[in-house]
């Protein structure tokens, strides 16, 4: 394995240290501790345990698109997925160095076409928007993230 | 401990296939293998049990997206039964509760293939 960039640095001042970080290598074996984690701290978050583990799935597939898709299967790579407690809001952010996915490009789920021309493409995007509040892709090289962001069931009210 | 385990069994016509654990892109190649044996051996009638199936990602339910044409092309179908709440959220969240039959028991499930005729 390559010695790699450091996918993100330390939180600048001002902005939300993360609860946790993971640094993992490009490789599909690391996907149930991404799991596991990821529903752990859902429920220290304040989720139900039914929620996290959606919250753990909609987690599994981004870090699964950015296996297949942005690093096109290669496993000497590193991806970094971060966790934050931001105000009312869950937040996982995905990180990776590999090629950008434009979200515009990703077919709609069209589940009636797919039982018939066998796509399976777009199912994992469409399970995070439907499970998650916000879904949202930006670039700033070399990075990619993926921000993953749910509202707490007791977040503290604005005035807090 | 393996991420995945998958058995299956001959019940009559019907192929019943019993995945133990976490379908995700890591494991989906075991559940998929599974589905397309019983395909190589012309069974088109398929239950997949999913009793002690954890959880499902959309890899695991590209698997399924990607052989049910193929299954009911050939009279059969691939029908599912005691999911748990997790997986069962997962199928409405996609619409797949609307796509595949999912009977509360497997013996339910196989049955429900009684006089159908020949393949199905």
């Amino acid at each position: 394995m390559r010695t790699p960039e450091p996918v993100s640095e330390a939180a600048p001042a001002g902005e939300v240290a993360p609860l946790l970080r993971l640094v993992l290598p490009s490789q599909t074996e690391f996907l149930g501790l991404v799991r596991d984690v990821t529903k752990r701290l859902g429920e220290s978050a304040g989720f139900d345990g039914e929620t996290a583990k959606q919250i753990a799935l909609a987690t599994d597939e981004a870090v699964s698109n950015v296996l297949e898709h942005a690093y096109g299967g290669r496993t000497d790579l590193e991806l970094e997925v971060a966790f934050f407690c931001e105000g009312p809001d869950f937040r996982v952010d995905v990180m990776d160095t590999g090629v950008g996915v434009d979200p515009r490009h990703i077919p709609k789920v069209d589940l009636a076409r797919y039982a018939t021309e066998r796509r399976t493409g777009g199912l994992g995007l469409h399970l995070m928007a439907k499970i998650m509040d916000s879904v949202t892709f930006s670039r700033k090289a070399p990075c990619n993230l993926c921000s993953l962001s749910k509202r707490r069931p007791q977040g503290p009210s604005p005035a807090a | 401990m393996s991420e995945l385990v998958v058995e299956s069994r001959q019940c009559d016509e019907v192929t019943l296939i019993y995945p133990r654990g976490f379908i995700n892109a890591h494991t989906v190649r075991l559940f998929e293998g599974e589905i397309q044996k019983a395909l190589a051996d012309q069974r088109f009638k398929i239950v997949v049990n999913c009793a002690e199936l954890a959880y499902i990602a959309s890899a695991g339910l590209g698997a399924i997206m990607g052989s049910i044409e193929e299954i009911r092309e050939n009279g059969g179908d691939l029908r599912l039964s005691e999911l748990n709440e997790t997986v069962r959220n997962i199928f409405e969240i996609l619409g797949f509760n609307h796509l595949y039959r999912i009977f509360p028991s497997e013996l339910e499930a196989v049955m429900s293939f009684r006089g159908e005729g020949a393949h199905a």
